[in-house]
């Protein structure tokens, strides 16, 4: 649950720092960041300034070389590993560029994939399962592989399977950037409707088209944030 | 166990998408586990099950042992079983047998049986009855009382022809009435290959002789008693012994072992753990092939491994459904090596001569059983874990954000894994390497042994034995008169070049040869036992040059020396050597036994090369040589030296040998060659299993290296695009994958060398021909193991060749 004030994420001063063959890379610096709970928040900037990078800290799949950050309040320097999986797998839902769907699984079970590992019953799984393919309209596609899908379905598989949890956040990574415009916008129009419906979102982008989807961009330029807008539609 | 499930069903399929590695990896494992389901279902007859009695883990055997002579297993005297009989509280009962090899006569045919004498308990003992009839009496075991026989079931439907009505029926043994009291179950042949079984008496003489060692004695245990407490107790009255009669006890120690240790013996259990240790090695080999099969595998899934994490699987959770999928391939691979484990079982069986089959314990227990079945699971499990735990621990340690970039390539452990998978090669080739010096040394020493005799033509020898029964020819003149005739009948054959006589066939009898002790003249020992032995060896004067022995000194005998002659003897130079260093043993008396036996002492005309008569000892055995007419022995065999094939003359050989004395049986008729080669099957089985897995270890090794080569080209594509585009030549390029791969092996046989020293020299030790400086095995197999590694990385190299630059640079 957020905090009082609804406060979903909250980083202060959080870098990360590359080291290779004793050559340090600043990637981020001094990053400041509050997201709220229904929150859509986009992240934008030039390649390589550090996007994925901060997305990944985000989701607790890298973590940082300084600074603090508390998710759903708890301080995320003091989890250990396990905790920080039991999180990813309870707690937030990916969404990739590459959408990263099991090729070897079906569609449903790829989307049943994170309630396997939580450990839900069957019955349980294969009642989300199915709620959140509908969601994102595949559910008649279940028994189909990835590689039978399109770019645009195959993403549409990749949102159920991070709803399928029910996390606190979506965070997207790109999640346009192997799409067609047409699927892109179709894309972008889903995670738009799930936010209506009360999700948090957290996107990487660096088109500013799909950026001002969200109802708060904040950009990023050679690891820090340079800006940060409210977009008008954001009360709407 | 859903989710467990789950693992299974996937693993399943991922087997299936990649088909072919999971069949190499199968077949790698399939061999692997195959060779040692089949030497465990060996080692399980030969071990843990050579004797087939409910009761067996309760019985012992009392043994001597010299160890300083290398005897192991040796027989007890009778005084010192009757004081055990009297005096250990450990054993309910004490009973002890002696081999007895007797002639069966009569209304058939004479007939060479194995038979036993046994003390009315023994049967009791080890917890069998006969099948028909009763065991014997306590009382039968006193002189006079002791003509009853218990057939075997074998005999008793061969010879008799299952008579229901043999009990109470007189037939002849040795001459000798004997009534039939009982038939045995079928299959039961202990001590093996027992085919009758008589009473033991220990007359009045014998019940004091604690030198003459010759009765098997076993025990069984008290209730409550262990192993440990009669072994104690035992010691304790041995020890007693030892100071009441000092000179009896020397050098002597007191043995107790399990019956089933007993019943396999000592070089059973030495080849068989050999065997085992052997295969082992090819399944670690299979488990490393697997294993960098596996590493190659997940390395292509690290992407997919890391959404399995991104979305919550833990490190464990991915770890077990990598372990999952390697058990899966390893639980096909050991389907693979049952059929395998079967297929070899029935060859093995097969071909195993019943001549040689009857005396090896446990053998009619080999099968692929329940127990075999199991450790077969077992062995699959391990494997699977063992090949797929390194790559699951270092594939769950991936950098998740990287590999889940668009272009990440996720290689943080790269250079881990290239490490371990350098390593695992570098053991396949150290194992291989040792795996194939030792199969090239047993191969060696079966080959030493197969043609250790060549010189003497065994081919067209033809040789059979005769015992003469005691009751029909106690005079040493009959005896003499016997070997006469039966040398002129014979001889006087068409196509038969020469005859001679001899108490002992090279290799006969499964290749052993006992000793005797005998006597220099003017060198009396200090003690009784303290007397040198020496294979005591009756022969014709024809027999050295019939066997092509070579004389060394001195005469052979001569057609002039006889019974009224002054007696002589001939010994080998290995007697000469041990007996009379640096000195001139010509001349010199010797006897047979102690100075105080009646034998006469013999004169030492001559010295002649040695002889291999047993392929059990490494060395040749000394040899004293009596001649046949100076002292005619009871047991005696023919040796024909023919113009043909020797088993055509069997006919008429044995009807001219019936025209001198027709109730006499005839048996092991055998040419020699035949005799040669049936006694070391057991080492043949052991070097022919050992050949096959020395190539399975190097085939294995080979696809090792190849796969590790293969993958590394894989890997390095874009490195060999760049360094094709900075002007490497096609042979640099060559020269660095094909440089890469021997590296790998010459570290593996530079490790394995000193490995595979060790164990020729612990082979050396036990096998007659193999030393542990043998060039072949150690320039030549390196060699070959180094060509076959050139040759896998070569292939790879090739490949390296034909990437364009400019695909390869655009490669990420």
């Amino acid at each position: 649950m957020a905090d009082a004030n609804g406060t979903l994420i909250k980083m202060e001063g959080v870098k990360k720092v590359f080291y290779t063959d004793e050559v340090e890379t600043h990637a981020l610096e001094e990053i400041h960041l509050e997201i709220k709970k229904g929150q859509y928040i986009s992240i934008a900037g030039p390649s390589g300034c550090g996007k994925s990078t901060l997305l990944s800290i985000l989701g607790l799949l890298d973590s940082p070389s300084g600074g603090s950050y508390w998710l759903n309040g708890q301080p995320v320097a003091e989890l250990s590993t396990s905790e920080r999986t039991r999180i990813r797998n309870r707690e937030i839902g990916f969404i990739f560029q590459a959408f990263n769907l099991i090729g070897d699984l079906t569609v449903y079970e790829n989307v049943e994939l994170p309630l396997t590992y939580r450990g839900s019953g069957a019955a349980e799984r294969k009642q989300k399962v199915q709620n959140a393919l509908e969601r994102v309209g595949m559910a008649h596609r279940l028994r189909h592989y990835p590689s039978q899908l399109s770019g645009g379905q195959q993403q549409r598989v990749a949102v159920a399977r991070a709803l399928v949890g029910d996390p606190l956040i979506l965070m997207a990574d790109e999640p346009t950037g192997n799409l067609d415009s047409k699927n892109g916008e179709a894309v972008m129009e889903l995670l738009r409707d799930l936010h209506r419906n009360g999700a948090t979102i957290c996107m990487v982008t660096h088109d500013q088209r799909y950026a001002n989807f969200a109802d708060r961009s904040i950009h990023l330029f050679d690891g820090r944030i340079t800006e940060e807008t409210q977009e008008a539609h954001a009360s709407a | 166990m859903n989710t467990l499930l789950n693992d299974i069903r996937f693993g399943l399929r991922m087997l299936w998408k990649h088909r072919l590695a999971s069949l190499i990896c199968a077949v790698a494992l399939g061999l692997g586990i195959g060779a040692t389901a089949a030497m465990f279902s060996m080692a399980e007859g030969f071990l843990l099950h050579p004797v087939p009695f409910q009761e067996a883990g309760r019985i012992v055997a009392l043994v001597d042992t010299r160890p300083q002579e290398s005897i192991l297993m040796n027989a007890i005297a009778p005084a010192t079983f009757l004081d055990w009989q009297a005096q250990a509280k450990s054993f309910d009962q004490l009973g002890a047998y002696d081999w007895n090899e007797v002639n069966l006569t009569g209304e058939r045919d004479p007939q060479r049986i194995q038979g036993f004498n046994i003390t009315a308990n023994l049967f009791s003992l080890l917890g069998v009855q006969p099948a028909l009839g009763r065991s014997f009496l306590p009382e039968e075991e006193q002189l006079g009382n002791n003509q009853e026989i218990i057939l075997g079931h074998g005999l008793w439907e061969r010879r008799y022809a299952s008579d229901p009505a043999i009990l109470g029926k007189s037939i002849k043994v040795d001459g000798k009435a004997f009534t039939v009291v009982g038939v045995m179950a079928k299959g039961f042949d202990f001590p093996k290959p027992a085919e009758a079984w008589m009473p033991m008496t220990i007359t009045d003489k014998h019940r004091v002789q604690r030198d003459s060692r010759y009765l098997w004695v076993l025990g069984h245990l008290k209730p409550g008693v262990s192993d440990a407490q009669a072994s104690a107790e035992m010691l304790t009255l041995r020890q007693r012994q030892a100071t009441d009669f000092p000179d009896s006890y020397k050098g002597w120690q007191l043995r107790v072992m399990s019956l089933r240790r007993f019943a396999a013996g000592d070089l059973t259990p030495q080849f068989m753990f050999l065997l085992l240790g052997a295969t082992g090695f090819v399944l670690l080999i299979a488990c490393a092939d697997v294993a960098n099969v596996q590493f190659a595998r997940v390395t292509g899934r690290q992407k997919e491994l890391a959404v399995r994490t991104a979305i919550g699987a833990t490190r464990s959770r991915i770890v077990r459904q990598l372990l999952v999928e390697s058990v899966l391939l390893s639980i096909v691979g050991a389907v693979l090596g049952l059929f395998l484990a079967h297929w070899l079982l029935a060859l093995l069986l097969q071909h195993m001569p019943p001549d040689v089959a009857k005396f090896i314990a446990g053998w009619n227990t080999i099968r692929l059983d329940a127990g075999a079945f199991c450790f077969t699971l077992a062995i699959a499990v391990a494997s699977g874990l063992l090949s797929g735990v390194a790559p699951a621990l270092l594939i769950s340690r991936t950098n998740i954000s990287e590999t889940l970039k668009e272009s990440g390539r996720g290689a943080s452990s790269g250079r881990t894994r290239h490490r371990l998978r350098s390593a695992l090669v570098i053991a396949e080739v150290t194992l291989s390497l040792v795996l194939l010096v030792g199969a090239g040394l047993l191969v060696k020493g079966f080959h030493a042994l197969l043609t250790v005799n060549d010189y003497s033509h065994p081919e067209t020898l033809l040789t059979l034995s005769v015992n003469l029964p005691e009751v029909r020819y106690a005079q040493q003149e009959t005896r003499q008169s016997f070997d006469d005739r039966v040398l002129q009948q014979v001889a006087s054959l068409p196509h038969v070049q020469s005859v001679a006589l001899a108490t002992t066939i090279p290799y006969a009898n499964g290749g052993g040869a006992d000793t005797d002790t005998f006597s220099i003249e003017d060198r009396a020992p200090e003690r009784r036992n303290d007397l040198p032995s020496a294979l005591i060896q009756t022969v014709s004067p024809n027999f050295f040059s019939m066997m092509n022995i070579a004389l060394r000194e001195g005469r052979l005998f001569s057609g002039s020396d006889g019974s009224s002659t002054l007696p002589v003897a001939v010994i080998s130079e290995s007697l000469a050597h041990r007996y009379f260093p640096g000195q001139d043993p010509l001349g010199r008396k010797i006897k047979a036994g102690a100075p105080d036996s009646t034998s006469p002492w013999l004169s030492i005309a001559g010295v002649v090369a040695d002889v291999h008569y047993s392929w059990i000892n490494k060395e040749y055995i000394p040899t004293l040589y009596t001649l046949y007419n100076q002292s005619p022995k009871l047991y005696t065999s023919v040796i024909v030296r023919t113009d043909g094939q020797p088993l055509s003359f069997v006919p008429a050989v044995r009807s001219q040998i019936a025209s001198v004395d027709p109730d006499l049986p005839i048996f092991n008729i055998k040419p020699l060659d035949v005799v040669i080669a049936e006694s070391i099957v057991g080492i043949a089985y052991v070097a022919a299993l050992m050949g096959a897995i020395g190539v399975i270890a190097l085939i294995l090794a080979s696809v090792g290296v190849y796969g590790v080569m293969s993958y590394s080209v894989s890997e390095r594509t874009h490195e060999i695009g760049i360094r094709m585009a900075m002007g490497a030549t096609r042979g640099e390029i060559q020269r660095l994958i094909v440089g890469n791969g021997m590296l790998l092996t010459f570290i593996g046989i530079t490790i394995g060398m000193p490995i595979a020293y060790a164990m020729a020299y612990a082979l050396s030790s036990l096998i007659f021909g193999v030393t542990a400086r043998d060039p072949l095995s150690f320039i030549g197999l390196p060699l070959l193991l180094g060509s076959v590694a050139l040759l896998a990385s070569y292939l790879p190299a090739r490949r390296a060749l034909r990437v364009d630059p400019l695909i390869a640079l655009r490669y990420e």
